[in-house]
């Protein structure tokens, strides 16, 4: 039971929040409105307006018609989509391995993948650079998705996940002949729904924002992913109206917004579970 | 399975190879492009390279000798650690905002702040520089405007074209993206406190503000080694919002007052190459991280855990 003190106390923390988060969420906001707003041209309106004062959505047609954004898209969730299935996968191969395998320089294999955890991917990515274009396969996408074989803080959640599993059930199904990866795939996957989540959650979002390592393996106009295309088209177009520079801003971050409110339980959580898990 | 040692060599080799397949895509793809560039990256910091393959020439320590009396490369390190000791700031904030949405109790009022002041870290990168490019204006933008009403008067700074305030503009930038991830940390790392504890404090008498005090903020010294060691290691290697900044460009505009050590090396790699020089700088980032890793590892007790 709430006393009467502590019920007031609990209106005015949540007034306290609510007018927090107005002003957390007022750029957002504020952005929204310029770009459906058609009397914003190259000046910020003064005072900034709450509503737009003519309402239109031609910055978005702009936008469309100067950018390939469409195109962007696509490449974009093409690599999402490829480079998330890669990573999960083959984390789930490793964290299983190193979960329930013996297996001859187990602890070495393990130690060389720790290690690399402690390896930031910005200090190797010159001459990692320099080794794709020895290869000649700059400005295709293979250095954006050849990496995502080892996903190596996936590999070991999923061990950690993974070493919780009783080891009866593996072992009944050894016993009546299965191979380990019939193992994997008909018993420690379908067990492995939350953690499959997790992996998919964390590797989408930070697929969808990844943005230094395309920007130096690609060149080609069409093939940007959408934050690279977008960050050029803002540098080149400094003299481009207002609206359909906070309408490219706000339809790049649609996606990962629209994926936010359907799956906002589960990301919420995931991120959390990678904090802590660390 | 238990036994295997003593089962005939050729079945415990067929187990072997069974377990090695399913490591390998990832063993062969760390060798390949992880070990091998380190340890390219550590042969091309001792050579003379421009164009790799073209007269390379062995110089020793030179390249790391140029580096490190270089004074734009010192003033790429003074502002990365600036930087990153001013995106700190974040951790008492999130946690404030933490320990107010934790006080709602769980309910729906509480899982609509926490997502919602979430929101903002979904936001694309670019995104978030493209609005806070406005936000952040000298002349009309929102941050001014709202300063000039509280304060009555016209409010012009510079935050992102003053050379002296641009760091200010850029924490100002991260702390909004980033204050939802602190919170939700935080939030998560106090609800994992057990409620037995702050039970047995408050039959003992203690209200909601010492409870706080003193049993959230010691339970919670995990969470903030955490955020403050993750916090650092990401402003260490802080790139794009920067860049996009500087309207795409690593010299850091203005002045140079925004170059971090990763654009510095982006800079000599890819502006003006130089790679036996940017790739020196790699490893004196490589190194500054490691330094702050290992330093983690031991203060959470990582490596006592691994030796039990």
């Amino acid at each position: 039971m709430l006393t009467k003190r502590q019920k007031s106390f609990r209106l005015l923390t949540i007034l306290v929040l609510l007018a927090l988060l107005a002003i957390t969420l007022i750029p957002i906001y504020w952005s929204v409105v310029m770009s459906i707003d058609r009397t914003v041209l190259t000046e910020v309106p003064m005072p900034p307006r709450l509503f737009p004062k003519e309402f239109s959505l031609r910055s978005y047609e702009y936008a469309f018609k100067t950018l390939p954004l469409v195109r962007y898209f696509s490449n974009t969730l093409f690599l999402t989509v490829v480079n998330t299935s890669i990573c999960v996968f083959f984390a789930l191969c490793c964290g299983y391995a190193f979960a329930k395998g013996k297996f001859w320089l187990t602890n070495f294999w393990f130690l060389s993948m720790l290690a690399v955890m402690m390896i930031p991917f910005e200090s190797i990515m010159v001459p990692l650079f320099l080794q794709y274009r020895n290869w000649g396969l700059l400005d295709t996408y293979w250095p954006l998705i050849l990496g995502s074989f080892a996903y190596v803080f996936g590999a070991f959640l999923a061990r950690q996940n993974m070493s919780a599993l009783p080891d009866a059930l593996r072992e009944a199904a050894f016993l009546d002949g299965a191979s380990e990866w019939r193992i994997f795939f008909t018993i420690i996957i379908p067990l492995s729904g939350p953690t499959i989540a997790t992996l998919c959650i964390l590797q989408a979002i930070g697929q969808w924002n990844n943005f230094l390592w395309p920007l130096i393996v690609i060149s080609s106009r069409e093939k940007h992913v959408i934050s690279v295309g977008v960050s050029m088209f803002n540098a080149n177009q400094s003299t481009m109206y207002l609206g359909p520079r906070m309408a490219v801003a706000f339809i790049s971050t649609l996606p990962l917004m629209i994926m936010f409110l359907f799956l906002q339980k589960y990301i919420v959580a995931s991120i959390a579970l990678s904090g802590i898990k660390q | 399975m238990t036994k295997s040692n003593n089962m005939p060599l050729k079945w415990r080799l067929k187990r072997n190879l069974e377990w090695y397949s399913f490591i390998a895509p990832t063993v062969i793809c760390l060798a390949v492009l992880t070990y091998f560039p380190l340890l390219n990256g550590l042969r091309y910091s001792l050579f003379r390279v421009s164009v790799v393959g073209f007269g390379e020439k062995f110089i020793g320590l030179r390249n790391y000798q140029a580096l490190l009396t270089s004074s734009a490369f010192w003033n790429a390190a003074l502002n990365t650690l600036v930087l990153a000791i001013y995106s700190l700031i974040g951790i008492p904030l999130g946690f404030a905002l933490a320990s107010m949405i934790n006080s709602l109790g769980r309910s729906r009022a509480q899982s609509f702040f926490r997502v919602m002041f979430y929101l903002p870290n979904i936001v694309t990168g670019v995104s978030v520089v493209l609005v806070f490019r406005f936000v952040l204006l000298r002349n009309g933008g929102l941050l001014n405007t709202a300063l000039s009403m509280i304060f009555g008067k016209e409010v012009t700074i510079g935050w992102l074209t003053d050379p002296a305030l641009t760091k200010i503009g850029a924490t100002i930038l991260s702390i909004w993206s980033g204050l939802g991830y602190i919170m939700l940390i935080c939030l998560a790392g106090m609800q994992s406190i057990p409620t037995e504890i702050y039970e047995a404090a408050s039959i003992d008498g203690s209200n909601a503000w010492q409870s706080w005090l003193h049993i959230t903020i010691p339970n919670m010294s995990g969470t903030f080694a955490f955020l403050l060691i993750t916090r650092i290691i990401s402003g260490l290697s802080r790139f794009s919002d920067l860049y996009m900044l500087g309207g795409n460009n690593a010299a850091g505009n203005p002045n140079a007052s925004l170059q971090t050590i990763l654009m510095y090396i982006y800079q000599f790699s890819f502006a003006t190459p130089n790679f036996g020089l940017s790739t020196a700088g790699s490893f004196v980032l490589l190194i500054m991280i490691l330094v702050v890793t290992i330093f983690n590892l031991r203060i959470t007790g990582f490596f006592q855990k691994d030796a039990a």
